[in-house]
């Protein structure tokens, strides 16, 4: 089965972008958090227990993390750019919910 | 062997160029007789809704490229049978012939295409 | 590697600014971007009518000087271009209009220039949104 990492740029409360993606994201798939998307860090935000009940991996972009004065909590891998592109390569194609 | 390409339009019609813009890639990759399929989905299931009246907002038809699709070899048409019934749209009565995919069958779509644009 | 990235939003953007850094990023890990692709809004981002304050990043500039260094191959979608009035010195004359907004090494060109690179590549990456 083909991976798709699922690259995620707004913010989740007030946007469905978050909870379409988790919708038909397939069972090996992850998301990768990046811009307002990391609002979804929020530990006692609705956005976080979805992203939690997905079962899928889930990346941040640190800076963006960082600029917002947030914190990944366990389960999140926060990744710099070249981590980013590594992962883009680790899945078999890359989804952007522009 | 070509890439295939999915193409997830996701934009309701008169919320700007998004819409035209991402059937544009369509049928781009239709005249270069490219592999692709379309998914709409959230408010882009808007864009097939019968009794639309563009004109009202002096803007263009898009069911004449909606309709150009399956010239342009385009004919892997789908649609979000659940952003469907969110919005209260029936999949008989939309302006395009879509298949009305559920949420494991979108995952699977996604799955068996090779590249995936998300508008 | 090769990779293909399609660029959707304006300088200002922040997803403009993070094309950017993980384009320079795929480079730095040794792989090969096979085109750039600016399309909707994304043409502003290689504009050079656009002016920066001088206290921000100039992100067309950072744009322009990644394609120049590293003699990437960028396209800028010509109906996108025109819609949004970034015009080369060919379409300028061709419309009668003053402003010319981008020129060589970035050419204006089709959508089946992003269907070739998507063609070409082993990961089409796309950024906008914003």
């Amino acid at each position: 089965m083909s991976t798709t990492l699922h690259l995620l740029s707004h913010s989740p409360f007030g946007d469905t972008r978050q909870d379409s993606c988790l919708r038909i994201a397939g069972p090996e798939d992850a998301v990768l958090l990046s811009g307002e998307a990391v609002y979804a860090l929020l530990s006692a935000g609705e956005p976080w227990r979805r992203l939690q009940s997905s079962g899928l991996p889930v990346y941040a972009l640190e800076e963006d993390v960082l600029a917002r004065g947030l914190e990944a909590g366990p389960g999140v891998t926060m990744v710099d750019y070249p981590a980013f592109v590594r992962l883009t390569l680790t899945y078999d194609k890359v989804n952007s919910w522009l | 062997m070509a890439k295939s390409m999915l193409i997830i339009s996701r934009q309701a019609p008169w919320a700007g160029p998004a819409a035209r813009e991402a059937l544009d890639i369509a049928l781009a990759g239709g005249a270069f007789e490219l592999p692709l399929a379309m998914l709409f989905l959230d408010d882009g299931v808007f864009q097939l809704s019968s009794e639309q009246r563009p004109q009202a907002v002096q803007q263009k038809n898009l069911s004449a490229n909606l309709q150009a699709l399956p010239m342009f070899g385009v004919e892997q048409l789908y649609v979000s049978a659940s952003s469907l019934n969110q919005r209260g749209l029936r999949a008989d009565a939309l302006a395009l012939a879509a298949k009305a995919l559920d949420d494991r069958e979108i995952a699977e779509l996604v799955s068996h295409h090779d590249q995936v644009i998300t508008l | 590697m090769k990779f293909a990235l399609a660029i959707f939003a304006p300088a200002h953007a922040p997803s403009s600014r993070r094309a950017l850094r993980f384009a320079e990023a795929v480079l730095a890990e040794g792989h090969e971007i096979v085109r750039l692709f600016f399309y909707r809004d994304g043409v502003y981002s290689v504009s050079g009518s656009v002016i920066s304050p001088q206290d921000e990043l100039d992100i067309p500039l950072q744009w322009r000087a990644l394609i120049e260094r590293h003699g990437l191959d960028a396209v800028v979608c010509i109906a996108a271009a025109l819609r949004r009035g970034v015009l080369n010195a060919e379409e300028a004359q061709r419309y009668q209009r003053a402003g010319v907004s981008v020129s060589a090494p970035l050419e204006l060109s089709g959508l089946g220039q992003l269907h070739e690179a998507a063609q070409l590549a082993d990961r089409l990456v796309s950024f906008g949104g914003d």
